[in-house]
């Protein structure tokens, strides 16, 4: 077992005779190649059975509560249609947020209100994906109290107000 | 007939135990391994950086694609014969309407209090299914989802 036999060996007795099985020959060493093929095999049978998706968990507050927020500490992050985020505190007017400085504006504002509540609203028309990144960069900032709430018409004139007047 | 003699030169080493017990191996990684069982509709999925492995029991899955349609999955063939009818309890998740997935998803959280809503959305598709699916679930007071991401190896 392991081993192959590649024919070719002493010819034994004359042309008439029965064959003989030949033995000797080239031998060839299977056992390496036999112990690191199923050293892979194992191991890639091990790493895809854990392969799990990953998840990004999202803890909504129940729709039925109402909860009292003091205008102060709450921010409201707005994404719109084209993937612009606009954010603003409390009645403060929306400012445009660039999306790859969003981590270190996070980190700022949950720094310097660790009260702060985050009331997310996503249009429906803008990327999922993009929502996601929200949420994830959310996370990341340890920011756990935080909702999401639809965008409506009235949010996007207060944007595009906003948006005129800068 | 003159008698072959076998001649052997060198260790010559038994292989038959290891590769009984590769064999052995093989087939108990075979027997046990799940696969992945197929997709409706091709996801693909938006990238988080969230180190949190999806459950691997009492799952309901809802997934939506890029054009919007939804699929409900559950992991459970008996809570799939019973939510779905016998003769879709083999397939993994089922197509269904936005209507339809409040009762389901309290009919399915009725049979197993356990069961946890994962939603699969696609990376293309807008938010606005994803809104519907929560809206949706929240009606079935459920307030707890997980998101299926891939991990962002950019940052």
């Amino acid at each position: 077992m392991g081993a192959v036999d590649i024919g070719g060996g002493r010819q034994h007795g004359k042309k008439g005779k029965r064959k003989k099985m030949r033995r000797i020959g080239v031998r060839l060493d299977m056992t390496p190649l036999v112990d690191i093929a199923f050293l892979l095999l194992t191991f890639f049978m091990l790493t895809t059975t854990f392969s799990l998706p990953q998840v990004m968990e999202i803890v909504l507050p129940p729709s039925e509560t109402k909860s009292e927020v003091t205008e102060s500490s709450l921010m409201l992050l707005r994404l719109m249609e084209n993937g612009t985020i606009f954010w603003n505190m409390g009645t403060e007017s929306p400012r445009a947020l660039e999306p790859n400085t969003l981590r270190a504006f996070l980190k700022e504002r949950i720094n310097t209100n660790p009260n702060m509540i985050t009331l997310v609203k996503v249009d429906r028309k803008s990327k999922y994906s993009t929502m996601v990144k929200i949420i994830d960069e959310l996370h990341l900032a340890n920011i756990t109290r935080y909702s999401l709430a639809p965008l409506l018409e009235p949010d996007k004139k207060i944007v595009e107000e906003a948006a005129g007047k800068g | 007939m003159p008698k072959f003699k076998k001649k052997r030169v060198g260790i010559s080493l038994d292989m038959t135990p290891l590769v009984d017990i590769a064999f052995l191996l093989l087939t108990f990684f075979m027997l046990t391994t799940k696969f992945k069982p197929q997709e409706e509709a091709q996801i693909i999925l938006p990238e988080s950086h969230s180190k949190y492995k999806i459950p691997e029991s009492d799952v309901m899955t809802i997934t939506f694609g890029p054009d919007g349609k939804l699929y409900l999955g559950l992991d459970s063939q008996q809570l799939r014969a019973q939510l779905f009818g016998d003769q879709n309890k083999l397939k993994p998740s089922i197509p269904i309407s936005l209507e339809e997935l409040t009762a389901l998803a309290q009919q399915a959280r009725g049979a197993n209090p356990k069961l946890r809503a994962v939603i699969r959305g696609d990376k293309d598709s807008m938010y606005g299914p994803a809104e519907d699916v929560m809206n949706a679930l929240q009606k079935a007071s459920i307030a707890r989802f997980e998101l299926v991401t891939e991990l962002d190896r950019k940052d």
